[in-house]
């Protein structure tokens, strides 16, 4: 039976490393290969710029690919540590692969947009070239804040000792943390950086506009951040909430709904307030005197597609405290 | 890991209750304090038209958030803006100060940002009340449609879920994975770049976020 569990664990460790490390790499490759295109269309339409164009896109994929190698990080930790021998820790390390192979999804294909928009903004605005570079680190590493969330539940999944909880209802609530804060990543990853990408443009467009370009793209980050948040809000409540044994599998199920419900609830409302967050960037350089306004208007809109995401946490919190 | 879960506290009775303090949090929070006060002291002090660097620095901190108070608020007076600064302040010097060996981030014990949260909340909605008349204060919340009132409630509280959540889940996580990844390279070469980039970088921005979204929420409820 020993034997048995420590296959189960192995196992369990194998298949999570697979599935971060897989997923983990769609993100960044899809975003570091958007930059590449944008590069390319820079240096095109000014050759002469060619070196800084080329500078700024390097940067620029190396931010992106940061996400994957949160993934990588977490893979091999899982091929390579010695995990205790028991069921709840295999469901465990399960759950962490999965919870960072999806959280590096969004912010690998998110962090693509400003650096892609950066190298387009160089060759168009050259004198901004520095203040572009600038901010887009800013922006991208905003961008890697939700992947950050997902290390830390992994992370949190991979180290603390579950051993002595009961498996039952407690191994459905692991696997539903990694799931919560996993999915509800990937929405937040890809809006943060198309408010990234919209601040980008605006600087290139109207140089003047750094400093309030910048408060605002980091201001529509923050809320485009939120579904993120509320998943790891609720991955954090699921990882140390401790369920007596249990027989039956309905607190199981409503559990594994839970951390379904915020994770899937978050992806839409996150990609949603980016987009507003980018059109109201974007648009912030074409017409700076109503720069206030255009930011008040953003967070309202923000709020209003973010109201979805926050049913889903109610859902979430009902299915965890009620049922 | 474990050492992130264990919270030392000091804990007491009084008058039939149980009392618990965060040691760590609360002493690191009044060297803050102090190292405030004293930055404050000495850069006013002897205050010069060519001006030293402290100085410079606190005319720096307080044109720029000067700028984006009056942008943001469009108010003639002042009275938001110590807040502002102040917040800024506090919150950054609170996000950097683990670079310092042995010291904490009180960020980094929920509590802090959650109060600063329910601090920036409150704030904001007495703002509301002032500037709007309870009348107009409450009318928003039964927009667009009177039966929307209970989810503009839950959307109202889950500011505070957020705002906290976002500098608490950023502080936290670079303490999480500066410790994992130490243990894993014995403490070489890597954890300085990681320390400079979640408590410089990160922790500066997230200090700024906060401070701007406080800022965001008491000028949506004045307006």
């Amino acid at each position: 039976m020993a034997l048995e569990v420590q296959i189960l664990v192995k196992g369990a460790a194998y298949l999570g490393a697979g599935v971060a490390i897989g997923l983990g790499a769609i993100g960044a490759g899809v975003g570091e290969g958007y930059t590449a295109g944008f590069a390319n269309r820079a240096i095109s339409m000014k050759p002469e710029k060619a070196g800084d164009v080329l500078k700024n896109m390097l940067i620029g994929q190396a931010l992106a690919e940061s996400a994957a190698i949160f993934a990588l990080v977490i893979a091999m930790l899982l091929v390579l540590m010695e995990f205790q021998a028991n069921a709840i820790t295999a469901v465990a390390l399960a759950a962490a692969g999965i919870c960072m192979g999806f959280g590096a999804l969004g912010p690998g294909i998110g962090a693509g947009f400003p650096a892609g928009r950066a190298c387009e903004g160089i060759s168009r605005q050259p004198a901004t070239s520095s203040s572009l570079s600038n901010t887009m680190l800013v922006g991208s590493a905003v961008c890697q804040t939700s992947a950050i969330y997902s290390m830390v539940v992994a992370l949190m999944l991979m180290f603390f000792d579950y051993s002595t909880r009961a498996f039952n209802p407690n191994a459905a609530a692991l696997f539903a943390a990694g799931l919560s804060t996993g999915l509800a990543a990937i929405g937040s990853g890809i809006g943060e950086g198309l408010t990234a990408g919209g601040a980008m443009q605006t600087i290139a467009r109207q140089p003047t506009s750094v400093g309030r370009a910048t408060a605002s793209m980091l201001i529509g980050q923050a809320v485009a951040e939120t579904p993120a948040i509320f998943g790891l809000l609720i991955s954090m409540i699921l990882l140390f909430r401790v369920y007596p044994g249990a027989e039956s599998v309905i607190t199981a199920a409503a559990l594994l709904g839970a951390g379904l419900s915020m994770g899937l609830g978050g992806i839409g409302p996150g990609i949603g307030s980016g987009a507003a967050g980018e059109y109201a960037l974007n648009w912030l350089g074409r017409n700076e005197e109503i720069g206030g306004l255009l930011t008040r208007t953003m967070l309202v809109g923000q709020a209003v597609s973010q109201s979805t995401s926050i049913y889903a946490m109610v859902i979430a919190l009902v299915l965890i405290f009620v049922v | 890991m474990e050492d992130l879960t264990t919270i030392s506290q000091w804990v007491f009775t009084l008058g039939g209750y149980k009392i618990a303090l965060n040691s760590v949090t609360l002493i690191n929070t009044w060297m803050i304090m102090g190292v405030l006060v004293i930055f404050s002291l000495l850069a006013t002090r002897r205050t010069k038209l060519v001006p030293n660097p402290l100085q410079s620095l606190a005319e720096l901190l307080i044109t720029t958030f000067d700028d984006l108070v009056r942008d943001a608020l469009e108010l003639d007076d002042r009275r938001y803006f110590p807040l502002i600064c102040g917040m800024f302040m506090f919150l950054f010097l609170c996000n950097v100060w683990g670079i310092i060996p042995t010291f904490e981030e009180p960020t980094k014990d929920l509590n802090t940002p959650l109060g600063l949260g329910i601090l920036g909340f409150v704030i904001s909605h007495y703002s509301g009340i002032k500037f709007k008349g309870l009348k107009g204060y409450l009318r928003v919340y039964f927009e667009p449609i009177p039966f929307m009132f209970p989810l503009n409630i839950v959307s109202e509280l889950s500011r505070v879920v957020s705002i906290s959540f976002r500098l608490y889940g950023n502080i936290m996580g670079g303490a999480i994975i500066i410790i994992v990844v130490s243990n894993l390279v014995y403490s070489l070469v890597l954890p300085p770049f990681l320390n400079v980039f979640f408590g410089l970088f990160v922790g500066t921005i997230q200090a700024f976020v906060f401070t701007m979204l406080t800022l965001v929420y008491i000028s949506t409820q004045i307006k």
